[in-house]
């Protein structure tokens, strides 16, 4: 993948969206409908190939006083990079960077991101640069060391180095080895250079909108570099192991996390690969060595693999050099293009949003769905409003939305029939950030069984000293990583109790998520019984407030009360419930996906002083230390897969734990039975899990829309998204309308036959608005249901349907609709002249009964 | 029916036994001879006559005429809808109590003004037109409901059937003003509306109407005015999903029948008390007590028996 094939591509995504065509159709899955009409639908229905791989040799090459390269100190190695994806990136997205050939790194930081990772010896560190490698374009869009992102100024300009040994380097033009270099003119806001001292260079940060940031202190650096920014760095001079190889989840960033580097799908980037091998010293002035040319020279204090937790790296093998000309003529760079950005059909779209309704499962997908509705004139302007999956059923048959997504059958409150079409398949994932001790890298083979599930859910870890003292617990462990059951299964991590491991981050709101994962702790037999209140071999118990709960719910409640009892001023001023604090949930899984990424548990017992007011407040705890972090939290996998997040393989039965893969999600979905047409595909846990191989956590989301009283326009583009949907929409690519990893491709073949002709059943009804008589209407009751929000009697006077009465008559351009019902009451029509006529004729017999009996009284 | 119209007739008998020879012996000491008093089955009818006359022109009176004084309480309603207006307390969503203002009505042509309350069960539509509560309230994004009387109790609704499509209905509820346009009116067999626009607010007036002579007054059958407006407000949802029988159109429940049945028992012994009182004290006396007593329980019975009528005549 070159520049020139990123521009062809955007310009043929961008020609192909005009055309009103859709991005890919791959003649293995034809369009049932709608097929785009068209010759270039052709040409990009072949995916470009995704990631990057390339192979160089970088060389270090130091020159000896007769100026011939010195053999004993230079060396050489083959360096294969390769990036795992390269177009259409989303902020915070995660690229796998991983090389072989490099070599080895020692002195290793226990935090090698930002500044944190300068003290290192040949690490290979990976940078997000603004512009391209392409000697055709100006200068201003190549990429070089000033468009090149760090979060500190220390990673880029040195201020009065003794020894600075990029003054020796042997690349380096002769104008940038003078004592003071880089930025011209020196600028007058940077502390004047001392040239007795030392050498100067600063390495300039020149914003995407031209502004110089001058990057010799922390106040001359753009915003996003301030201390403690909202984003951790994200560049990394990374560990290579003794075999030479290595790897890194690398975060880019977009201009809506990072304006000053201004990545966007407008803005060609680079992600800047530079194994750092040492600088290439130049010939020595005489015959014997200074001492900055041996400075030059030096090859590391560290062994490999070694780790280094306060000491000095040498400076000609550290990561700090990245910029001189001896690093950065190593560099791999890895052109990245940015997708659309996330609103971009409320910018370019003046139609007004259709708006989907419901599960956030959809999120990744949708992402990539939306421009390829909306930037085409023929299709609507597609828009998910995410929200709880009942709310957003709700909304669907109340009117408020044309369809809804849910993945679970839902109580129909309304009286129309409802169709479920398949639209994806996906799941939830226990995704985790666990390093393992001892400096040795992230964990990856995290197991979780149901108990263990269980215990994080209902709070029965203790957390810390605080948590105790609570009734019922003591003797619980204080969090997973001491419990032995967790011990047993994932051995070899650190067993330094945090509070965060006492806790799986999950929902606050309801979701079919949550509903399904309670089910599935319903099918271990160690789980229930936990939960009811048996404690496990090692003597754990349940935490009291939780015991004998119902399982199933879709909603996770905060059931305990505990309040410790205090002991600084800090609790006594601010007494709480200590496990909610601990729990802490949150309100989408992306936010879940993002504390993850950055080791930020949403713990929210640290306490903090505010002298203005002389009281304490309780907040949330610390971003844990890179090397010692731990935290587990429930995600999609749609997220898991964008942001490379890790996730736990779950215990299903014969004592194996399944991943989520391609495999084990289909495998799920080949157990699933429809009950009726237009049924959603049901499947209990307990079969998932005796199939051994299926992934419990597999969920497929539905469109689901009425069947009938839908307007027929909503009902055309409902229909229509779920053809597109199952097509086009099921090619696996990171194109717009291009189904993203996470997902389980719908094909017509294979495990998803059958969710892929339910699909097209139901698109067929949807669009015909008239449902068979072979329609069951489903009884409520069977999901998660509230109040609705706009009460079903939609038309006074069609409440009552009754067939007798005279039929609509229908003038062109209108729909068909029902006549009005009589309702009538005799007793309305006659009450007042029946009360007039027996009024009146009372007033006449009484008085002419009077007269009668007053001439017959008289004499 | 029929029981309902008899039942008065007994409370009613017991004042008007007690005012006949109240009149005979004041006027003994004229000059005029004193009258005997009717025997036989002549007497007998007459009794009858007179006292269902006395129902009847009573029951039509209060309908007709003294009604109004209840429908006067839309001018209460409105000071206190004024008031929630200004103090932006007024209901927004499902959460009004029966009988409570939650919008103001007005349609210029008609000459209508009138302040819409919650529910429409009969009793609730004796002070003005009311929102039917399973429906979003006027202005709402969805499909409103408002009942009123065609013929009784003020007679909001008499004039509905005069819209033509293209009037304009006004609208005024905590979430603002709204003008909406006449869609057009229906009767049974008529199509109902086209479905509306997702973001549209449509509102729905039923009434009663008769047809043929008098038809002001034999309201028998409901009578629909669809309004429409592009742009309505959002609905924050709370609405009862389903109505009580009595709160349909045309319908009418027995739920006051106790009520009517306690009404009539206190006529009856008002009319004993009246009996056992002539004895002691003097007719003036017993005027004076019994006439506002006897009005107030007569008003009280006709309002508790009218309950069991269809709340849109």
């Amino acid at each position: 993948m070159n520049p020139r094939a990123g521009r062809l591509r955007r310009m043929l995504v961008l020609g192909t969206a005009a055309a009103g065509l859709g991005l890919a159709v791959v003649p293995a899955v034809p369009s049932a409908s709608s097929a785009p009409a068209g010759g270039d639908a052709a040409v990009v229905s072949v995916a470009a190939p995704e990631g990057y791989a390339r192979t160089r040799t970088i060389t270090r090459e130091i020159l000896d006083t007769s100026g011939q390269t010195d053999a004993n100190l230079s060396t050489s190695y083959d360096v294969t990079v390769k990036a795992n994806r390269t177009t259409n990136l989303r902020g915070r997205e995660r690229v796998e960077i991983s090389w072989s050939g490099a070599r080895p790194s020692g002195g290793r930081a226990p935090n090698p991101y930002g500044e944190k990772g300068l003290q290192q010896e040949y690490p290979v560190v990976v940078l997000q640069c603004r512009g391209t490698d392409d000697a055709d374009l100006p200068a201003a869009d190549q990429v070089r060391p000033e468009s090149c992102w760090t979060s500190s100024w220390s990673q880029r300009s040195f201020i009065d180095e003794r020894y600075g040994a990029w003054t020796q380097d042997r690349y380096a033009p002769a104008a940038d080895r003078a004592p003071v270099t880089g930025l011209d003119p020196y600028p007058a806001a940077c502390p004047t250079p001392e040239p007795a001292l030392g050498s100067t260079h600063i390495t300039e940060f020149v914003r995407k909108d031209g502004h110089v940031d001058n990057a010799c202190s922390s106040t001359q650096m753009p915003p996003e570099a301030g201390v403690d920014a909202a984003s951790p760095p994200a560049e990394v001079a990374a560990f290579t192991e003794s075999d030479g190889k290595g790897s890194v989840q690398f975060e880019v960033r977009s201009n809506v996390e990072n304006e000053s580097l201004g990545c966007s799908d407008k803005v060609a980037c680079s992600i800047v690969v530079i194994p750092i091998v040492g600088i290439s010293c130049d010939k020595p002035v005489g015959a014997t060595l200074t001492r900055i040319e041996r400075e030059c020279r030096k090859s590391g204090v560290f062994a490999p693999g070694s780790s280094n937790a306060l000491g000095t790296a040498d400076q000609a093998v550290s990561p700090a050099l990245w910029w001189s000309e001896s690093n950065w003529r190593n560099r791999f760079t890895v052109p990245i293009t940015f997708g659309l950005p996330a609103g971009v059909c409320d910018v370019l779209d003046p139609r007004p949003p259709t708006k989907f309704f419901g599960s956030e499962l959809m999120a990744q997908v949708a992402l990539q769905w939306a421009p390829a509705y909306c930037l085409s004139k023929k299709r609507f302007n597609f828009a998910l409003s995410q929200m709880p999956d009942a709310a957003g059923w709700e909304n669907m048959e109340s009117g408020a939305g044309p369809a809804a997504f849910v993945s679970s059958e839902q109580a129909r409150l309304g009286p129309d029939p409802v169709g479920y079409g398949p639209t994806a398949v996906t799941g939830f994932g226990i995704a985790y950030t666990i390093d393992r001790p001892g400096n040795g890298g992230s964990y990856g083979d995290l197991r979780l069984n149901p108990r263990l599930i269980a215990k994080l859910l209902t709070q029965s870890y203790t957390g810390s000293s605080l948590g105790r003292d609570h009734p019922g617990m003591t003797g619980n462990p204080v969090a997973i990583m001491t419990d032995p059951e967790f011990i047993d299964l994932n051995p070899g991590l650190s067993q330094n109790a945090q509070e965060a491991g006492a806790t799986l981050l999950s929902l606050s709101v309801s979701a079919d998520l949550m509903h399904q994962l309670t089910s599935y702790l319903l099918t271990d037999k160690d789980a229930t019984d936990f939960i009811s209140g048996k404690p496990d071999q090692w003597g754990m118990k349940v935490n009291p407030s939780y015991e004998g709960m119902d399982l199933p719910v879709a909603e996770w409640p905060l059931l305990d009360t505990y309040i410790p009892a205090a002991e600084g001023e800090c609790l006594k001023q601010n007494p709480s419930v200590y496990f909610t604090q601990l729990a802490a949930p949150v309100s989408t899984l992306r936010t879940i996906a993002e504390l993850l990424i950055d080791g930020q548990p949403n713990v929210q017992t640290r306490c903090e002083y505010d002298p203005a007011t002389a009281s304490y407040k309780l907040g949330r705890i610390e971003r844990q230390s890179f090397g010692a972090r731990f935290m587990i939290g429930l995600v999609s996998l749609g997220d898991a897969d964008r942001f490379g997040l890790r996730t736990a393989a779950l215990k299903t039965s014969n004592g194996r734990y399944v991943e989520p893969t391609e495999s084990s999600l289909s495998a799920a979905v080949s157990l699933m039975r429809q009950g009726a047409r237009y049924e959603p595909f049901a499947v209990s846990q307990e079969k998932l899990v005796a199939a051994k191989d299926a992934y419990p956590g597999t969920m497929v989301v539905y469109t689901a829309a009425r069947l009938a009283n839908l307007e027929k326009a909503q009902a055309d583009k409902v229909a229509s998204f779920i053809e597109i949907a199952t097509t086009e929409g099921q090619v696996r690519g990171r194109g717009n309308g291009e189904l993203p990893t996470g997902y389980l491709p719908i094909r017509r073949t294979g495990a998803t036959a059958a969710l892929w002709r339910a699909a097209q059943e139901t698109a067929t009804a949807i669009r015909a608005q008239e449902p068979p008589a072979g329609v069951t209407s489903p009884q409520p009751g069977s999901g998660p249901g509230v109040a609705p929000a706009v009460p079903p009697a939609e038309i006074p006077g069609a409440e009552v349907p009754k067939g007798d009465k005279g039929g609509a008559t229908v003038t062109d351009g209108t729909v068909p609709t029902a006549a009005t019902v009589a309702t009538e009451s005799a007793a309305g029509g006659i009450l007042l002249p029946g009360l007039m006529l027996i009024g009146g004729l009372a007033v006449a017999s009484s008085i002419v009964s009077r007269v009668l009996s007053a001439r017959g009284g008289r004499p | 029916m029929t029981a309902v119209l008899d039942a008065p007739e007994a409370p009613a008998q017991g004042p008007a036994r007690a005012k006949r020879p109240a009149r005979s012996k004041r006027r003994a000491g004229t000059p005029r001879r004193a009258r005997p008093a009717p025997q036989g089955p002549a007497a007998l009818i007459s009794s009858i006559s007179t006292m269902v006359a006395l129902l009847c022109v009573w029951t039509v009176l209060h309908l007709l005429v003294f009604a109004d004084v209840s429908h006067a309480a839309q001018d209460l309603l409105f000071r206190e809808f004024r008031v929630q207006l200004a103090a932006a307390t007024a209901p927004v969503d499902g959460t009004a109590a029966p009988g409570a203002p939650v919008a103001i009505i007005s349609i210029p042509r008609v000459g209508l003004e009138e302040v819409v309350v919650e529910g429409t069960a009969p009793g609730d539509l004796f002070a003005g037109p009311g929102h039917k509560r399973n429906t979003v309230l006027p202005g709402q994004v969805g499909t409103s409901s408002v009942y009123g009387r065609a013929a009784t109790y003020g007679a909001p609704f008499a004039d509905l059937s005069t819209l033509v499509t293209g009037d304009l209905i006004d609208v005024v509820t905590g979430q603002g003003e709204i003008t909406f346009t006449v869609l057009g009116i229906r009767r049974a067999g008529d199509p109902l509306p086209q479905p509306r626009a997702a973001s549209a607010a449509r509102l729905t007036l039923l009434t009663a109407e008769g047809a043929g002579r008098f038809a002001g007054l034999r309201p028998g059958k409901t009578l629909y005015v669809d309004a429409e407006a592009a742009k309505g407000f959002p609905s924050p949802g709370g609405y009862s999903p389903a109505v009580p029988e009595s709160e349909e159109a045309m319908a009418r429940g027995i739920e006051s029948l106790p009520l009517v049945c306690l009404c009539l028992a206190l006529l009856t012994a008002l009319a004993l008390g009246v009996i056992a009182a002539r004895l002691r004290w003097s007719v003036g006396l017993i005027w004076v007590v019994a006439a506002p007593v006897t009005f107030a329980l007569a008003w009280a019975s006709t309002d508790a028996a009218m309950r069991l009528f269809p709340n849109l005549i």
